[in-house]
């Protein structure tokens, strides 16, 4: 049973080492462990990471993020490591001090009903009180400096998206369209419609703590708690 | 030996190759030289200055206006014919993708194919091939053209860099390209974020050591902007930075906004390492 969830983006730059001597991320990741905090504030038995990716997969929570890939001058690991979504989750996870079980599973960003619904029975008997922590974003083409330039049908795209986000309603967040999601560059919509999925009825309490797009793609912070 | 066209030069020469965009939006001059006066008005100026090649783009970088392959030839064909018509011995580098482009400008007299975007379209090399011009191997990733970087990760950015670029390179001379008519390009900020180009860079003796001659494309980019925080316009310090510590390392030819500082660096350069002599030495000898 889900008791809690957070949303929270997964741009390589929430890694503290990547962005250099400004913290050009500190209020998404503050944002994101606000989100974390009151997740974990319901005393969960685990945390569920739910991350979109190339493929769906259930990961080892113990690997180290991979980071070097995107740079640093660190030493090059021997082993592969998280991808990105989920080694953005393991590293707030470590931020906000959750010691407790952890479960990771990537989800396909092309993910179709089934593949989603499936994940989302796993995500929903992982425990009694389960957190989950869905990593996911809106459109990375809101601009002429955005990663995939400017899409106007972004905007309405994300509006919606944020707007099932602050008002908890799993319908419209089941419902975004996997075409135009992919198209817009969407990493969320798979992971989200896991969330609507695995969860039993709508959060008693449901909030986003952040939603802009500073670098051209949208962010959102949102958390969600079913149950004090 | 490096053939670019008509021209030959030695291993130890170190060429500037001047950016000429016939755009109206590329990142730099924003249009400057997109009436095409002005745009020969500035080969002469960097002829003057020391350019060795002069690099003519039709289409910016990085997304914008859509430029299709005509009005890329409309750009670009005519504007090499009289460069080459005024410069018989200037080497003229059109900056395509495009096959059909190429073909165009190698007509009009073009010697080097800077393909900007690694192999996108294979008949690019054929058409080098054809006219024994010269081309550019470039490393973008695997990036479409015009397509900014994203959340680019790379086992190892160098590794990747070589592979692909010298793969390119070697089925250019499979189609016929001159052997010494080929370069390559690590393609700074090309499906790369800043930390993949300053490693590239720190790197460089790595790509020089493959035995192809090294081109790099510094000047004024985004890597030098974060690096140093430094908006476009405030670049020049440390792109000549980069210059100089890349030509250390081995790269041979340098695209290049600002020709007459590049080409200062480059005599440096070449002085410490002991392939040119200074101009003049009295100090201490009267």
């Amino acid at each position: 049973m889900i008791a809690a969830a957070a949303a929270c983006p997964h741009p390589p730059l929430l890694f503290r080492e990547l962005t250099g001597e400004q913290d050009v991320a500190a209020e998404i990741r503050a944002a994101c462990h606000a989100a974390l905090t009151s997740a974990i504030a319901v005393a969960p038995d685990v945390v569920v990471v739910v991350g979109g990716d190339r493929r769906t997969a259930s990961w080892d929570p113990g690997l180290a993020p991979e980071v070097r890939g995107f740079g640093t001058t660190d030493p090059r690991p021997v082993s592969p490591g998280l991808p990105l979504s989920l080694g953005v989750a393991s590293r707030l996870l470590v931020e906000t001090g959750w010691h407790g079980p952890v479960r990771m599973h990537a989800v396909a960003c092309d993910a179709g009903r089934e593949e989603v619904d499936a994940l989302a029975a796993e995500v929903a008997s992982a425990g009694e009180r389960v957190a989950v922590l869905v990593m996911g974003e809106g459109s990375a083409r809101r601009g002429e400096k955005a990663p995939g330039y400017i899409d106007e049908r972004a905007f309405g795209f994300d509006e919606a998206t944020g707007r099932a986000l602050r008002s908890g309603d799993l319908t419209a967040l089941a419902a975004m369209d996997p075409g135009l999601a992919a198209e817009l560059m969407v990493t969320g919509r798979a992971p989200f419609g896991v969330l609507a999925a695995a969860v039993s009825g709508a959060p008693a309490r449901a909030e986003v703590l952040y939603q802009d797009d500073p670098w051209g793609v949208m962010y959102f912070v949102a958390s969600w708690v079913f149950s004090a | 030996m490096l053939k670019l066209g008509r021209r030959t030069f030695d291993d130890t020469d170190l060429l500037v190759m001047a950016i000429v965009n016939r755009t109206r939006d590329s990142f730099y001059d924003k249009g400057a030289t997109w009436d095409e006066q002005r745009a020969l008005d500035r080969v002469r100026r960097v002829v003057a200055e020391g350019a060795d090649i002069v690099d003519v783009g039709g289409v910016k970088a990085g997304p914008g206006e859509h430029v299709d392959a005509a009005e890329e030839v409309r750009r670009t064909a005519g504007f090499v014919e009289q460069v080459r018509a005024e410069f018989p011995e200037l080497v003229i580098s059109v900056d395509t993708w495009r096959a059909e482009v190429g073909r165009a400008v190698c007509a009009a007299g073009a010697d080097l194919l800077n393909d900007a975007w690694g192999g996108h379209d294979p008949g690019l090399a054929e058409v080098a091939a054809e006219f024994d011009a010269a081309i550019v191997c470039t490393h973008t990733g695997g990036l479409a053209p015009r397509t900014p970087p994203h959340r680019m990760s790379y086992d190892d950015v160098v590794a990747s860099a070589i592979a692909d670029t010298v793969a390119l390179a070697e089925r250019a001379v499979s189609l016929g390209v001159d052997r010494r008519s080929v370069l390559i390009d690590p393609a700074h900020d090309f499906g790369k974020n800043t930390w993949h180009s300053l490693e590239l860079t720190r790197r460089l003796d790595e790509m020089a050591a493959t035995g192809w001659p090294v081109l790099v494309s510094l000047s004024n980019k985004d890597f030098v902007g974060e690096t140093l925080d430094a908006p476009i316009g405030e670049r020049l310090t440390g792109t000549l930075a980069a210059t100089a510590v890349s030509a250390w390392l081995g790269a041979r030819v340098y695209r290049v906004h600002e020709v007459g500082e590049t080409r200062q660096v480059l005599d440096m350069v070449a002085s410490i390492q002991g392939t040119r002599p200074p101009s003049q030495v009295i100090r201490g000898l009267a």
